[in-house]
């Protein structure tokens, strides 16, 4: 080892060993190598570890991603692409989303007391009647939201159109009216 | 049918799974970090040009990995790093019939994995890159931002580092 550690060759040798490994080596290169292989053991026994070290790392495996990663990265991304942007709402609609609210909170609320109060489970009539009350409180949201929509429509229409028309109607009679009075 | 997401992270969630674990020697820190360059991926997949996809995802990769790896010195943890020495030990060693070989592949690779996991960057990258995952120079250039011929370099030298590295038990070991 100390002839190895003292012998100049001995470090040009070292420095070349990763580039001979890989091949990079210029053929004048690779022989003067050789060479000095030869005829110095310690070196040799250097080239046999970068040749090892080199086999056991691609001796390594590509690891396998596990099959959940990727499926946590669709559930986010599709939240992402598909995002929730809230459509501006008029008060009409406002009073309505906060009426069906109501309505569900309560009647939900009612039907969870109505269960908790009872230890045992329900009968088929209670879950047969409560069934009727959900639907009857869903009719009554669907009611409440086509009627605020009517109503928007027609608030629309009185402002929009007939209201100008009126003003419009109501400003060429005046004109009409002014200029008799003129005359 | 698979969307163009769908095979692009078909086609290299486990190069970028791999590359951030035997960088983090961490299994839940390299499903995070492939979890996250995925989803980044996902946003900007438009915006990343075909012919440097798999370039863009080790430089995020690795980015994240950083990160990470800044976080634990920060915090002064130390990952558990078991899973990926011993796990890859059993694996690679299993091939080998005879035991007496095995036990001294395994002791040797464990080594080696330690080794390898202390390597400081851009060797440690560039090792991983190129003799595990088998990546061309010009690839692993694209991906770390430097020439070829520095890759080779590094290449070359990181390897060094850990043959001087391995090399020291056995000058311990009494000669007759």
């Amino acid at each position: 080892m100390n002839r190895h550690q003292h012998d100049p060759s001995c470090d040009e040798a070292l420095d070349l060993l990763e580039a001979y490994v890989d091949g990079d080596l210029s053929a004048d290169e690779v022989a003067r190598l050789r060479s000095h292989l030869e005829g110095c053991a310690a070196c040799a026994a250097e080239l046999e570890l970068a040749t090892r070290i080199q086999s056991e790392l691609r001796a390594l495996p590509e690891l396998d991603c596990p099959p959940e990663v990727l499926e946590k990265v669709r559930r986010a991304g599709r939240g992402e692409v598909v995002p929730f942007v809230p459509r501006p709402r008029s008060m009409g609609l406002r009073i309505a989303a906060a009426a069906a609210m109501l309505t569900l909170t309560l009647g939900g609320g009612a039907l969870f007391l109505r269960l908790q109060a009872q230890p045992d489970s329900p009968s088929p009539q209670e879950i047969a009647q409560a069934t009727q009350e959900a639907k009857i409180a869903l009719a009554y949201i669907g009611k409440v939201t086509r009627r605020t929509s009517t109503d928007l429509r027609e608030d629309v229409l009185q402002k929009r159109l007939i209201e100008p028309a009126a003003r419009g109607v109501s400003r060429s009679l005046g004109g009409t009216q002014q200029s008799e009075k003129e005359h | 049918m698979l969307t163009a997401f769908e095979d692009t992270a078909q086609r290299y969630r486990s190069r970028v799974y791999s590359f951030a674990r035997y960088l983090l020697s961490n299994r839940e820190e390299a499903e995070d970090v492939t979890q996250e360059v995925l989803l980044r991926l996902w946003r900007h997949q438009q915006g990343v040009d075909e012919e440097r996809l798999g370039a863009w995802l080790l430089r995020v990769t690795r980015n994240a990995c950083y990160d990470l790896l800044r976080k634990r010195r920060s915090d002064g943890t130390l990952a558990a790093s078991s899973s990926l020495d011993d796990d890859e030990a059993r694996e690679v060693a299993s091939t080998e019939p005879d035991p007496q070989a095995l036990a001294e592949g395994s002791d040797f690779r464990r080594r080696l994995m330690a080794a390898l996991s202390d390597l400081g960057e851009p060797y440690k990258s560039i090792v991983i890159l190129r003799e595990v995952q088998g990546l061309p120079h010009r690839e692993i250039g694209e991906a770390l931002g430097i020439p070829e011929v520095t890759v080779r370099v590094h290449l070359h030298r990181g390897r060094r580092k850990l043959r001087e590295r391995l090399r020291e038990p056995m000058r311990e070991v009494p000669q007759p």
